[in-house]
C-alpha cells in the first residue's frame, strides 16, 4: 500500500526513517520536544538527546483580563526518555 | 448471457448496480479507500491536521504527508510529514472523493 514512491508502508516507519535525525515532538500538556531520535518502541516511548522543551503555560488570570495569554518555558536536557503515552505527534526532518 | 450467481429466482428483478461512490462498507473500507488522498484528521484536543494520508496501522497511528496544523481554524503549524498516535484520533474525514 506504497502512496507516493516514499517507501512508507506503515506508520512506524515514518519514525524508523528519523532515527539519529532531529525530531520535533508534540505533547500532553502543551509541551514540544526538538531532539535528536536514538530510540523507540512500539508504544512511542522515545529515547532522546540535545532535547529542548518547550512548554506553553496558559495564564488564566491575563486571559480573562485580555492581555497576552500565552507565556513560554524552555529548558535543556542532555538525554531524555519520554514516555510514549505522552505522545501526540512525532514531525521528521523534511525528506528531500 | 449468463448469471453466475447462484441465487435462489425470484419475482421482482434486482435493483440496478449502485453508481461508483461507494457509500456503503466497512469502516476498514473507508480507510482502504481513503489513503493516499487529502484527510482531515481531528484529535480529542480538538486540534485538527489535514495532508495526504501515506498511511495507518491497527492503533489508527497515522503517518501524514504535507500536513497543516490547524486550531480554531487558523493555520498554527506545518510539517512535511507527520506520525500521530492513534489514541490521540477522534475522527478521519475525507477531502476529497474516494
Amino acid at each position: 500500500m506504497d502512496v507516493s514512491g516514499t517507501g512508507i508502508q506503515e506508520p512506524f516507519d515514518l519514525i524508523r526513517l528519523s532515527l539519529s535525525e532531529r525530531v520535533f515532538v508534540k505533547l500532553r500538556g502543551d509541551r514540544e520536544l526538538s531532539g535528536i531520535l536514538h530510540a523507540y518502541d512500539g508504544h512511542m516511548n522515545l529515547i532522546m538527546s540535545d532535547v529542548e522543551e518547550t512548554i506553553m503555560i496558559v495564564d488564566t488570570e491575563s486571559a480573562m483580563a485580555g492581555q497576552g495569554v500565552v507565556n513560554v518555558a524552555k529548558r535543556k536536557m542532555e538525554m531524555l526518555f519520554v514516555r510514549g503515552d505522552s505522545v501526540i505527534l512525532v514531525s521528521p526532518p523534511s525528506r528531500t | 448471457m449468463t448469471d453466475a450467481r447462484a441465487e435462489p429466482p425470484t419475482e421482482v428483478s434486482p435493483p440496478p448496480p449502485p453508481p461508483p461512490v461507494q457509500l456503503t462498507g466497512s469502516p476498514t473500507d473507508f480507510l482502504k479507500g481513503v489513503v493516499g488522498k487529502r484527510v482531515k484528521v481531528r484529535l480529542v484536543s480538538g486540534v485538527d491536521y489535514q495532508g495526504v494520508l501515506s498511511c495507518l496501522d491497527g492503533f489508527m497511528n497515522i503517518a501524514l504527508e504535507q500536513t497543516e496544523e490547524h486550531v480554531n481554524g487558523v493555520v498554527t503549524n506545518k510539517y512535511g510529514d507527520a506520525f500521530i498516535r492513534g489514541n490521540n484520533v477522534l475522527y478521519i474525514s475525507a477531502l476529497e472523493a474516494l
